[in-house]
């Protein structure tokens, strides 16, 4: 469902991606572990098609994201790690008008149920997202995903400035998402989260995807080590 | 999907601060100026109607004289005032409102408003027009300049760019949310001031037709305004940037290239100086026949002409009175002489009119200016069309008035101390003027139609292509 072939992206010099190969398929939840600057959120980009290979191709749903930009977005929702939306508008205008641009059309009352299901509280839904804190405009983004109805989701480190709580709440619709058949790409800092709620694990340094490993293949203190010795 | 989107923009727009104050200090600058301009035009066209029977009465109760003494005592023709006027008052403050008719001269429009006014009519008046034309372009700058540039500021642009939306179904979306924000302000003001204009006593037919026109032709403005803007939005790195050209742009349209077109027109087309033109005037005058000086070479070579005609001797035998005929032949002469001379100037005018319409490609404003004064009847094309027509009655009334004279008298020296019944002052008709019909209007200004449509086109444009890029 993502699949990057031979991907690579320089900026005059500097690589940032380098011979990336990624195969997801629906079902799985692909974390990308690595530090600042490793290339994670210039892949994710290159799926969004806001950042142009320099070779190789990046495909969803097989379609190649440089040629049919706009079609492969149909497939896929997005959740950057400092969302942000319509401050004047309220949660749920603005779930409304996400999901009505990716050519959705819902009933006011099945956006709530995004917004429920997404963790955000009842009484939220109606004020001006002006007022709300990071985490609940991460909510709003992930009930806009959760509207889209994607194949494929795409995570820029987006439990990030969650408490611990929403952050447990959103590993557990990432499993139910999971068993629907959406393909997750996830970069993340959190090896835990990713011990916890991935199927896949990749460690990316410099542009670099240097091991790939299921997380059945590994326990928690293991990966840390493993984790740590790439980066040094 | 447009709709969607438009529905958003507008529900954001009129959520902000920054477009309820703006919206608020338009609307009463707006209705303030359409106040003042009405109570304005009311206590002129007070003065007007009165001014007119007076001059009628005064006209009318002549006592019994020579027809040339009444030529020479003259009347007014008074240029009506348009009820639109109200709105755009156009060149009306520099046209004169009156012209003196009487015999031998051709005069020109005198008592304009702005000989009246201190030098501090300098800084402008508040008239609906001025806001109309300068300032809503000014405030559809002010909230659209970073229509596109904050969706990037803020953070939306790559939530909203991942959700896979049509770049020119955004670029409509945006433009029609702040399109209507700018409907919803300038639409409700139309009608509150249609209904002020209706409410105007003795101000002649009220055409809603004409307002509708006008409502239209200024609607067309701001959608090219509402396109630029975002066109330059679209286009920009950031806010600032947007904002800083987007107010370049407002400067040069409205305020540059207006001056440009009237510093080209003159310098391709100028008018004689007054002194010129009147010497040129008062030289072809000597050359030919003048009623007052029956002894000149073209008096005795008419005289002449005119015994071999009638086949007569002498004047005295002539079945009219010379002296009316030769006054009325003098009178013709030199209305040819300004006819020519005023068809120069005309030629002149008209050339500069070909300026400015060609000129109108350089900014929308330009083609929106000559509409709008032309629909209201304040432009320069109504007030020589209304000096033609003055003209064309004097001509008309010393015609009656010498004819008159010529044809009650014979040719003697008692006959000049004739003098004609009061009852002749009444058959001379009160001059009254109707202006070109919308359809020579519409037919002059075709041109300024298409360009401003081509605006619009060229602004359509700009929008699609700059919003592909975002």
């Amino acid at each position: 469902m993502i699949q990057a072939i031979d991907l690579v992206k320089r900026y005059n010099g500097t690589t940032a991606v380098h011979q990336l190969n990624l195969n997801i398929q629906p079902g799985d939840i692909f974390c990308l572990l690595g530090a600042n600057g490793a290339g994670k959120t210039t892949t994710i980009n290159i799926f969004l098609n806001f950042v142009q290979p320099t070779e190789g191709k990046a495909l969803i749903n097989g379609m190649n994201v440089m040629q049919d930009g706009l079609k492969t977005k149909q497939y896929l929702a997005y959740i950057p790690e400092n969302l942000m939306l319509y401050p004047n508008l309220t949660g749920l205008e603005n779930l409304n008008y996400f999901s009505g641009l990716a050519g959705k059309k819902y009933e006011t009352g099945e956006l709530e149920m995004f917004l429920l299901e997404a963790g955000l509280q009842e009484e939220a839904h109606r004020r001006r997202v002006a007022a709300y804190s990071k985490g609940m405009r991460q909510k709003v983004g992930i009930a806009i995903a959760l509207a889209k109805q994607a194949k494929a989701l795409l995570l820029d480190e987006p439990t990030s400035g969650l408490d611990p709580k929403a952050s447990n709440e959103f590993a557990a619709l990432l499993q139910k998402l999971r068993q629907q058949g959406v393909a997750t790409l996830m970069a993340t800092h959190d090896l835990f989260r990713a011990k916890e709620s991935g199927t896949h694990i990749g460690i990316m340094k410099d542009g670099k995807l240097l091991q790939t490993l299921t997380t059945e293949e590994i326990n928690h203190t293991d990966l840390e080590k493993l984790y740590l010795q790439h980066m040094n | 999907m447009i709709r969607r989107i438009a529905t958003k923009e507008f529900t954001e727009i009129l959520r902000e601060g920054r477009f309820q104050v703006a919206a608020i200090i338009t609307i009463a600058l707006l209705l303030i100026s359409v106040v003042i301009s009405r109570s304005y035009y009311v206590a002129v066209n007070e003065q007007h109607a009165q001014a007119r029977q007076v001059e009628r009465a005064l006209w009318l109760n002549q006592e019994a004289k020579n027809p040339h003494s009444a030529a020479h005592y003259g009347t007014y023709a008074f240029k009506p005032k348009y009820l639109l006027a109200l709105l755009d008052p156009g060149v009306d403050k520099y046209t004169g409102i009156s012209i003196y008719l009487e015999a031998h001269r051709r005069n020109e429009a005198q008592y304009m408003a702005a000989q009246d006014q201190t030098g501090l009519a300098r800084f402008g008046d508040l008239t609906p027009d001025f806001i109309l034309l300068f300032i809503i372009p000014l405030l559809i700058v002010l909230m659209g300049f970073n229509a596109f540039t904050r969706e990037r500021e803020q953070g939306t642009l790559a939530l909203l760019k991942s959700q896979g939306v049509l770049p020119s179904n955004l670029a409509f979306g945006k433009w029609l949310g702040s399109y209507l924000a700018i409907v919803l302000l300038v639409v409700p003001v139309f009608i509150i001031s249609a209904i002020l204009l209706a409410l105007v006593k003795d101000f002649g037919p009220f055409n809603i037709g004409a307002l509708l026109l006008l409502l239209l032709v200024y609607l067309v403005y701001y959608a090219i305004f509402t396109g630029l803007t975002l066109t330059v939005s679209a286009g920009s790195k950031n806010s600032g940037v947007a904002l800083v050209t987007m107010l370049a742009v407002w400067m040069v349209s409205v305020l540059g290239m207006p001056k440009v077109a009237s510093n080209l027109a003159d310098a391709l087309y100028p008018y004689p100086t007054r002194q010129a033109f009147e010497a040129g005037v008062n030289d072809d005058k000597k050359r030919g026949l003048n009623g007052h000086e029956p002894w000149s070479e073209e008096a005795k070579a008419l005289e002449k002409a005119v015994l071999v005609e009638y086949k007569v001797d002498s004047v005295q035998q002539l079945p009219f009175n010379f002296d009316g005929y030769l006054m009325q032949k003098g009178e013709e002469h030199d209305a040819e002489i300004y006819y020519k001379h005023y068809a120069l100037l005309r030629q002149q005018f008209e050339n500069q009119t070909n300026v400015y319409r060609l000129s109108a490609i350089l900014s929308p404003f330009l083609p929106t200016r000559f509409l709008s004064m032309g629909i209201a009847r304040s432009d320069y094309q109504t007030h020589w069309h209304f000096a033609d027509a003055a003209e064309k009655y004097r001509v008309s009334m010393m015609d009656k008035l010498n004819m008159t004279f010529a044809k009650s008298t014979t040719y003697s020296a008692e006959a000049r101390n004739w003098k004609a019944d009061p009852s002749l002052w009444k058959q001379i008709p009160p001059f009254e003027y109707e202006p070109p019909t919308y359809a020579t209007l519409l037919q002059q200004q075709t041109s300024n139609l298409l360009i401003l449509l081509g605006w619009l086109g060229l602004s359509f444009l700009g929008l699609i292509y700059a919003a592909k890029k975002v």
